[in-house]
């Protein structure tokens, strides 16, 4: 238990460091750029048209002291969960992604484990199955999809699914208007083609993974010689490959957990889908500063758990870590 | 490169290798191939036809032209953000692993802060403030894409700085720089021209997605900004696929490309890989 424990403390530390470098980029953004850091949290209008608000700003936030103080009651403010105010949805930014952030997260988490399995699956079978049309089918189709930008994609899907075949509704997340099992199924309805869509990209990030480590985990010795002893294929290939293809797995999931929500910000914006994505795009077209920060500090955190949470399985995993 | 290493790399390699040449082809020659001046305004909204391939956008732009254009722009963008974040990558990795001691653990650790920090949201964060233009998303991109590149330059010096011709040399009283330009360089310049493919297709896709959001040049036509256009400006709500599915099949192909090529300069180097492959 003990290497499990100062290993796991290590990371700890190094997470909360990358917590902080974040928020002093966060810190150093806005006064580092040319202008007035004000007009970045009023906007322009806003600015220009209420003075004594600037007055009031400056006052608030301290510009007139010294750097090294403004920095202190920063990192206070942003450990307080007082990430600023935005001016254009009139509330503070903290409740504002807080409320969207469950969204984004209904499509990431289902997606990701999905994606996992479907790239589990296929994964096994091509490096089974190497060199022969399935394998290279299945690599050829991977392969293309993870070269495609997301949201091109689901834009794909859309053209398809509900233009042409109309099986699915073009956007939105709810019809509205509907007792509640009605509504269930109708949230389940818009989400199904997102979720595909972000389901099979995960599933292209993991595939060569998969297969290139059954492929040499089929060359190891252990694995001869459980043929050679005779037992069943299919136990070969579920209790000696399968077991020991998944670990590179959680490490990759972790290290793309990044790519993945940057994924789902995009496809959101395409399905107008009320998570952090078409939040992130408002903001964009609005020149939301305060808004636009405050969703890349909250998807660093989400970032952070989900390399805390690989950490965890790996400890658990690793035998030599227990 | 000569014809004798092309001919050498594997098969993938050669198709990621011929997308490219025909992208790049077009984009060097797209102002002899495209039919219109891509600026030109006309009759807006057009169905495809013989006098406009892919029809008109929503200014009456055509289409075809806009794109054999935007490969102009988005390959060049790519490539440059590429060459700056392998270039910074490069120096980084050789400097760690070559150097050693607290100055590698610095760098490392500024690796894996790097590494670790969500990029898109930053870049758009980078690119919301500062102008819109061509150079700033070069240079966003580049700044932000290099910690892969010296996780793995770093790996191969500190055993390439441990060989025994590089002792040799040492004892024979060769200077730090002389054994780096000499023997290190060259020694990590097939992993670095990998990482450089990957890092251009990165970049392309990085491209497309801040421009998406229409963080982009809007003076600089990439298939990216199409993107934008296509869908903020009524394309993609009233299904006019042949304005938005052209410029995406462009970026997946030569993303596609790079990446085929890359991999096949990583299996060079990476002994492991080929026996994988030969099993």
């Amino acid at each position: 238990m003990h290497f499990a424990v100062s290993y796991l403390r290590g990371k700890v530390i190094r997470y909360i460091l990358v917590l902080f470098v974040v928020i002093t980029l966060n810190f150093l953004i806005p006064r580092l750029m040319p202008g007035d850091p004000i007009i970045n949290v009023l906007g322009e209008e806003l600015y220009y048209m209420a003075p004594d608000l600037v007055q009031e700003l400056k006052a608030e936030f301290g510009l007139d002291k010294p750097l090294f103080e403004q920095y202190g009651r920063y990192l206070v403010n942003t450990i307080k969960g007082n990430w600023g105010f935005s001016y254009h949805y009139m509330q503070p930014v903290f409740e504002v992604i807080l409320f969207r952030l469950r969204w984004t997260l209904a499509l990431l988490i289902p997606s990701i484990i999905f994606g996992a399995l479907l790239a589990v699956f296929c994964g096994v079978i091509a490096g089974w199955k190497k060199n022969t049309w399935l394998d290279t089918g299945l690599s050829s189709l991977f392969l293309f999809i993870y070269a495609m930008p997301h949201y091109w994609l689901a834009m794909l899907a859309v053209l398809v699914f509900s233009f042409h075949l109309g099986l699915f509704p073009l956007g939105g997340v709810s019809s509205g208007n509907l007792t509640s099992w009605e509504h269930v199924f109708d949230v389940l309805h818009h989400a199904i083609l997102p979720l595909v869509v972000l389901t099979v990209f995960k599933a292209a990030y993991d595939f060569l993974i998969v297969r290139n480590s059954v492929i040499s985990i089929c060359g190891e010795d252990y694995i001869l010689m459980a043929q050679a002893k005779g037992l069943a294929k299919s136990v070969v290939l579920f209790k000696h490959i399968l077991k020991n293809a998944l670990a590179p797995l959680v490490t990759v999931t972790a290290l793309q957990f990044g790519f993945m929500v940057s994924g789902v910000l995009l496809v959101e914006i395409i399905f107008s889908w009320p998570g952090m994505g078409t939040l992130l795009y408002d903001a964009v077209l609005s020149k939301d500063y305060p808004l636009l920060q405050a969703c890349f500090f909250m998807v660093a955190i989400c970032v952070l758990v989900a390399n805390f949470l690989a950490d965890l399985t790996y400890a658990w995993l690793d035998p030599r870590l227990r | 490169m000569n014809i004798g290493k092309i001919t050498n790399i594997a098969p993938t390699g050669r198709f990621g290798l011929a997308i490219l040449l025909i992208f790049t082809t077009l984009a060097i020659f797209a102002p002899i191939i495209a039919p219109h001046d891509p600026f030109a305004p006309g009759r807006p909204f057009l169905p495809p036809s013989p006098e406009h391939p892919l029809g008109t956008n929503d200014i009456g732009q055509d289409i075809f032209s806009e794109l054999l254009y935007g490969a102009r722009i988005s390959l060049l963008t790519g490539f440059l953000a590429a060459f700056v974040s392998v270039v910074i990558g490069t120096l980084v990795g050789i400097t760690a692993g070559y150097r050693g001691g607290l100055i590698d653990e610095i760098l490392m650790g500024l690796t894996d802060v790097m590494l670790i920090i969500p990029g898109l949201p930053l870049m758009i964060i980078l690119a919301a403030y500062l102008k819109p233009s061509f150079w700033n998303i070069v240079i966003i991109i580049g700044l932000l894409w290099w910690p892969g590149t010296a996780r793995v330059v770093r790996s191969q010096v500190l055993s390439l700085r441990e060989a025994g011709y590089v002792e040799a040399s040492r004892i024979m009283g060769a200077g730090d720089r002389w054994i780096i330009l000499n023997h290190i360089l060259p020694n990590v310049m097939p992993i670095v021209l990998a990482k450089f493919n990957l890092a251009v297709a990165g970049a392309m896709l990085t491209e497309a997605s801040l421009s998406f959001l229409g963080l982009g040049d809007p003076m600089a036509k990439s298939w990216g900004m199409m993107l934008h256009y296509a869908f903020s400006r009524g394309g993609f709500i009233n299904g006019l696929w042949w304005w938005y599915l052209p410029p995406g099949l462009c970026i997946a192909l030569c993303v596609l490309g790079f990446t085929l090529l890359s991999f096949s300069f990583e299996e060079k180097t990476d002994p492991r890989l080929k026996r994988i492959l030969e099993r």
